[in-house]
């Protein structure tokens, strides 16, 4: 039997973060707890040395290894520093909160190292086999972080519910892969994707494997039906986990989403086009009218997310280049925006306190007006008023499907933000017009107040130069998909 | 240093200082902050100069320096366009609004808002910087709305006065109307031509002239006329033109270097050289400037007039600037941009130099501005004094004064012009020019000749203002001089604008002139046989007369025209017709509407209606929120479960 | 002699599926992990039909071997309120039978009539020196060297969630500490303390 080693160098970032990982894993056993501060520095050391491999690799082409199950193109690269970076922001603003809550151990940071990891996985996978192994990696991880604050029964409850539910998520995509490599023979993406445009594959089995297979992912990415679990889950695990999973794990979403869909699917766009209409066109409208019902933070943001992840699938709904280069700015947008929401709320809490109603920000102007005008940034911006990140994420997911021919959705969306703007003012008026409950001031250690400057700053700064984003975005779809 | 980066150094020196004054006015303190700002404007001035030397070499300039979005079709940029046209307003608004930063320290000495003054002015530099040198619709537009909103706030700058309050909304809300006009004739041009950067809608223009467009279906207008008569609407915004002026005369209210930079010498021309910049477009437009003749003819003519009538030192020079721009718009009109430019240009030194005179005199009146309580401050102010005898020679068109240079040439411009319109143009700027004459020297005679009128405290504590006061006056004072000897012949005649501005053949008003053309001498003498010259002699002679010899005339003629002073006094009752027709009309329909359309329909039925409606879908929704995990898992099945069905069903 | 391989393989099939029903319906929750016991045993038949020895040995020993065996003993253990899990059974019972069944049948026609790709496949026995587990091994760590790498870092997850979630130091207990008995020196078991043998007399 003849085989070559497989070509290394693609996937150096990944090797050395699992490397590092490892390092970590022994190194905590020695650090005492008093000195936890090491594992953390260490951990945002290992991300600053993968970003640079990141970055100083890229070479702007396509590039496959491990025979041809790992992909390393532009997309995935971008993408990758983005969620490396989404990552370090984690960590940072969870720091404080995560000595006050009991979750300064190490395992926080082997287990969101790992979950890193499995996202990494997944932007860069081409075997579908690797794609759910990825996926795997990042929810017993998250499963896991979830239920680290053992003493908590909400946090327990939470960590069950997603697990039971992702193990049922699991199963469909598992299903849904077997139906693929019924209809096709492989499972292999670019195999893949030769049957079905050749026509071998029987269209039936296909869509089945479709529907279930999507199903699957949609999970990850949290839309209407497959939402249940976000709202339980992000008020009951720690605000730490919540930000973690409210962030990086929807680039790896967009990320198979764009694989799966537009490198291997494309030939069936008609089908999953329509499919993606209606699960868009339900987040959009569950998301924003059960958010306004909302008394706790930290679900009126879960909604929130739903809705925006709507508008994510708009984009890539689209099915031109235009459109995911799109989805891709929204995702970088919500990001940006996700963890400024709930890095604000992990800061404004302190000891044996946290902000979980809404009325817990009233008057937030008077207490802390940083905070409070970066809040405002946010707010703003998911509600998509111009001048900020999200008006351009907005706008131009909208514009890729107008340009789709699909005018009443654009009008949905429209209304649906709109219906949106309503809770995000509703924070803003609590924050400005009314008085405090508690009047004693926020104190807050300097580099919280830096990263969380620099988090408003890009909303802020994005939404009046947008243009390197959009080219970035531009480059590495159309260098990533426009060829393949 | 490359050009490229002394085209960015221009707008971002004074965008710095105004950044640094504004946000850390505190730290760096009074001083830091003036030192920040006029260091800031000083580099803008020397970085102009040494542009205006490389252009004048041959070295223009149109490209962009960064683009801010592009879209499908239509990209947004920020550009310059550096010419000939772009360099004499460069240089025009640094220099001046340079001794207007160091006048303010001087006037503004005592100010609890100094470090937010010298940030908002410099700031406005900033923004008219940008403004001229644009090379596209879009940054014109950011900097058209960026100078009236620095306009806004500094008319408004002691926020406490109800009127400067009121004088700094009405300026806003008049402006707005200018501006809807305006964006809509941008608009019409990236509609029509696809792009908003000049050189293409420029090169685009002559092959679009025939077109008509149907804004009422039935009823075709020329697409040109259309696009320049709402271009104009908009420079008659910014302009004060009537009868959109009225906001002009109140936005004395704000502090006087601010009258003498922004609504003398730079913003309210902005129209001027808006109108200038498109003159390809205009000149395919007969109508429009017909338009333009008659409605500048009239703000030049019936605006003297009111200068006859005012008592408050500011309101003179106030309406004489409305008179002023009314000849810029004639002379546009006429197809003399040149002109329109050269009169821009001498007008700035010399209204800005009577602004600061006026404030000066304010300054040591201890903010006194009523000229009946004024008078024999020549020997207290000396420096003031002959400074704006200069300008109110300037200012009257004497030669060999700046003004008379650029005056006569509107008058000889509109003279030869043919179109519909310019007799009556000629007749009201003729006219105009005895009236100007009469009032600027009434007010230098009230205020610095005849008797003291103040009261005993004041007159002890005059004296001639600190130097940081006197030395812009004295700067001012030598353009206002020489400025029309040095640039009459280059700019009329010669070829000083290149290709910036676009004349057709027939329409070239300054044939004529350039035909006669006998030498700076020559106009000079010509000028001194023409009527104009000897009008204005009439007027400051009859100023003389009613003013310094028999002092009770004013009050016998006054009492002999009847209701004639009345009208005036009450600007032709514009402000009362607006108030009661618009400002009550508008709170008429606007109580019609919010009764009806808001209480009723958008708040009750719309708002109220649709909120009540999500709220309970709301609830209905998060009941389905149960908390078990089986009925989660059920509707993911069940989502399954229906998306496969429906696919089923389709293949 | 009639081919009994289809017989066989429709009868190890029925019982997976019966046995998969019963362990959804039985009341008793040792009845259904036994019934799950013998899904995986039947499948495991199948497996084996199929000529993938070492799976099918592996879910026997892995999954009835160990796994059930430990879920034997936390449901005995736990000893879980019947009647309560119950509850709503019959409620939700309509809805959930008609969704099945349609399901079922939809994907039953799907699969049924349509035809799955054959790529690769032959549909022959392999000959006999034909080792499955052999060639199992010979793709894992060649092909799929990649994947079988992502399941070691996977099942390393598992062992960390594992242990931060339940390893937790109880400040009540008391325990011996192996490696202080190991270190301890005989100087430190007994203080050997000079005294005098009698009470000084004065």
């Amino acid at each position: 039997m003849n085989f070559t080693p497989p070509l290394l160098a693609p996937a150096y970032p990944e090797i050395f973060l699992l490397m590092a990982l490892s390092a970590l894993l022994l190194l905590d056993l020695v650090v005492p707890d008093n000195r936890r501060f090491l594992t953390y520095a260490y951990s945002q050391l290992a991300l600053v040395a993968t970003g640079v491999l990141l970055v100083g690799g890229a070479t702007g082409h396509v590039f496959s290894t491990f025979g041809g199950m790992f992909l390393d193109d532009p997309l995935a690269r971008s993408l990758k520093v983005v969620a490396l970076l989404a990552m370090a922001l984690v960590l940072a603003y969870s720091r404080t909160y995560n000595q006050r809550h009991g979750l300064f151990r190490g395992e926080f940071y082997v287990l969101t190292l790992f979950a890193l990891l499995g996202i990494m996985v997944m932007i860069s996978a081409n075997h579908f086999l690797v794609l759910y192994l990825g996926l795997e990696l990042l929810s017993l991880s998250t499963c896991a972080l979830i239920a680290l604050q053992r003493d908590s029964s909400v946090a327990t409850e939470a960590a069950m519910k997603y697990f039971v539910l992702a193990a049922l998520a699991s199963g469909l995509l598992l299903y849904g892969l077997s139906m693929l490599y019924g209809a096709t023979g492989s499972l292999y993406m670019p195999q893949v994707a030769n049957a079905i445009a050749s026509g071998v594959a029987d269209p039936a089995i296909l869509v089945l494997g479709l529907v279930t297979r999507r199903a699957g992912l949609s999970f990850k990415l949290g839309v209407v039906p497959f939402h249940m679990w976000v709202p339980d889950v992000y008020e009951g695990a720690p605000t730490a986990v919540t930000l973690f999973v409210s962030t990086v794990p929807k680039i790896a979403a967009f990320a198979f989403f764009v694989r799966m869909l537009v490198g291997t699917l494309s030939p069936m766009v008609s089908d999953w086009q329509s499919m993606l209409v209606i699960v868009s066109v339900l987040s959009m409208l569950v998301g924003n009218v059960t958010a306004i019902a909302q008394t706790n933070v930290k679900r009126m943001l879960a909604y929130s997310t739903i809705s925006h992840m709507g508008f994510l699938l708009l984009g890539i709904l689209s099915g031109t280049v235009g459109g995911f280069a799109a989805a891709m700015f929204y995702v970088v947008a919500y990001v940006l925006m996700s963890l400024g929401a709930f890095g604000l709320i992990l800061l404004l809490g302190r000891e044996g306190f946290e902000v979980n109603s809404l009325d817990d920000l009233k008057g937030l102007n008077k207490r802390s007006p940083w905070y409070a005008f970066m809040m405002l940034l946010v707010m703003i911006s998911m509600a998509g008023i111009p001048v900020s990140v999200g008006f351009f994420a907005k706008l131009s997911v909208l514009s890729a499907v107008l340009d789709a021919g699909m005018t009443w959705l654009v009008v949905f969306a429209v209304l649906m933000s709109l219906i949106g703007a309503f809770y995000y003012l509703r924070v803003i008026k609590l924050m400005y017009m009314d008085e405090p409950s508690d009047i004693s001031p926020l104190v807050a250690e300097a580099d919280h107040r830096i990263l969380m400057g620099l988090n408003g700053m890009a909303i802020l700064v994005l939404g009046i130069v947008p243009q390197p984003l959009i080219d970035l975005c531009m480059f590495s779809v159309t260098r990533s998909l426009g060829s393949g | 240093m490359s050009m490229n980066s002394l085209y960015l150094t221009v707008p971002l020196a004074p965008l710095a200082g105004a950044l640094l004054a504004g946000l850390f006015g505190r730290a760096i303190g009074r001083t830091g902050s003036h030192v920040v700002t006029i260091l800031g404007v000083a580099i803008a001035l020397v970085a102009s100069f040494f542009i205006a030397q490389d252009v004048f070499a041959g070295h223009e300039f149109n490209g962009d320096v960064y683009t801010w979005i592009a879209t499908e079709g239509v990209a947004m940029h920020v550009g310059f366009l550096i010419d000939p046209l772009t360099v004499t307003m460069m240089l025009v608004v640094t220099f001046v609004s340079l001794m207007v930063h160091i006048y303010t320290i001087g006037y503004m000495h005592e100010d609890p808002g100094y470090q937010r003054f010298f940030s908002y002015i410099s700031l406005f530099t900033f923004s008219m910087l940008m403004l001229v040198m644009s090379n596209n619709f879009l940054q014109l537009f950011f900097g058209w709305e960026a100078v009236g909103l620095v306009s806004y706030l500094l008319i408004g700058f002691w926020y406490t006065r109800p009127t400067a309050i009121y004088a700094n909304l009405k300026a806003f809300l008049v402006n707005r109307v200018g501006d809807f006009g305006f964006l809509l004739g941008i608009g019409l041009v990236l509609a029509y031509f696809g792009t908003l950067d000049y050189a293409t809608v420029f090169s685009q223009a002559p092959a679009m002239a025939g077109r008509s467009i149907e804004l009422v279906s039935g009823s075709p207008v020329s697409l040109m006329t259309a696009i320049c008569l709402l271009l104009f609407v908009g420079a008659m915004g910014k302009s004060a033109q009537m009868p959109l002026h009225v906001w002009l005369p109140d936005s004395m209210e704000g502090p006087t270097p601010i009258s003498a930079l922004i609504h003398a010498a730079t913003m309210v021309t902005a129209g001027i050289f808006m109108v200038s910049r498109m003159s390809p477009l205009f000149e395919l437009s007969e109508t429009a400037r017909s338009v333009i003749l008659v409605i500048g003819g009239s703000t030049a003519f019936f605006m003297a007039l009111l200068g006859l009538v005012q008592n408050d030192i500011k309101r003179v020079v106030a309406y004489s600037t409305l008179s002023q721009l009314g000849y810029m718009t004639v002379a546009l009109g006429a197809s003399a941009y040149p002109v329109a430019i050269f009169h821009l240009g001498t007008h700035a030194f010399f209204k800005a130099l009577l602004f600061l005179a006026a404030g000066s005199v304010i300054h040591a009146m201890h903010h006194e501005q009523d000229m009946r309580h004024m008078g024999g401050l020549r020997k207290y102010m000396p420096i003031t004094y002959w400074t704006s005898l200069m300008g109110s020679l300037a200012l009257a068109g004497i030669p060999p004064f700046a003004g008379f240079f650029s005056k006569d040439a509107i008058i000889e411009a509109v003279g030869a012009s043919d179109i519909a319109g310019s007799g009556y143009a000629y007749a009201a700027v003729l006219a105009g020019v005895f009236v100007t004459a009469f009032y600027s020297f009434r007010m230098l005679f009230m205020t610095f000749h005849g008797k003291p009128r103040m009261d005993d405290h004041t007159r002890e504590h005059l004296h001639e203002s600190p130097w940081v006061i006197t030395v812009p006056l004295v700067l001012l004072a030598i353009p206002s001089v020489v400025a029309g000897m040095v640039f009459v012949e280059p700019m009329l005649v010669g070829q000083y604008f290149g290709h910036s501005i676009v004349i057709l053949p027939q329409d070239d008003a300054l044939h004529e002139l350039k035909e006669e053309w006998h030498g700076v001498a020559g106009f000079v003498l010509h000028g001194l046989q023409s009527l104009p010259f000897w009008l204005a002699i009439a007027g400051i002679a009859m100023a003389a007369a009613f003013y310094l010899k028999w002092t009770r005339l004013p009050g016998l003629v006054q009492d002999m025209m009847g209701s004639i002073p009345t009208l005036l006094r009450n600007n032709y009752y514009f402000d009362r017709f607006n108030e009661v027709f618009f400002a009550a009309g508008a709170r008429c329909l606007g109580q019609g509407l919010w009764k009806v359309g808001d209480v009723f329909l958008i708040d009750g039925a719309l708002v109220n209606g649709s909120a009540r409606l999500v709220g309970k879908l709301s609830e209905r929704i998060r009941r389905f929120q149960t908390g078990y995990i089986y009925h989660y898992a059920f509707v993911m099945i069940f989502g399954v479960f229906v998306l496969m069905s429906l696919w089923f069903v389709r293949v | 002699m009639t081919d009994l391989t289809p017989l066989v393989f429709s009868a190890f099939g029925l019982v997976l599926l019966a046995s998969a029903v019963g362990v959804i319906v039985a009341r008793n929750p040792v009845h259904a992990v036994l019934f799950l016991v013998l899904a995986f045993f039947t499948g495991a038949g199948l497996w084996m039909m199929l000529e993938a020895e070492f799976l099918a040995i592996t879910l026997v020993l892995v999954y009835v071997g160990a796994v059930m065996v430990l879920f034997l003993f936390v449901v005995m253990m736990l000893n879980v309120d019947l009647d309560r899990l119950r509850e709503g059974f019959w409620k939700y019972f309509p809805v959930g039978a008609v969704v099945a069944l349609i399901m079922v049948v939809e994907m039953v026609l799907v699969v049924s009539s349509r035809q799955f790709s054959t790529l690769g496949l032959d549909g022959l026995p392999a000959p006999a020196s034909y080792s499955n587990t052999r060639e199992l091994g010979l793709q894992l760590y060649t092909n799929y060297v990649y994947p079988f790498e992502l399941a070691a870092v996977i099942l390393l997850v598992a062992i960390v969630a594992a242990i931060a979630l339940t390893l937790r130091k109880r400040k009540d207990s008391r325990y011996v500490d192996p490696s202080a008995q190991v270190r301890v020196k005989a100087a430190d078991r007994i203080r050997v303390v000079s005294m005098p043998a009698e009470k000084d007399p004065s």
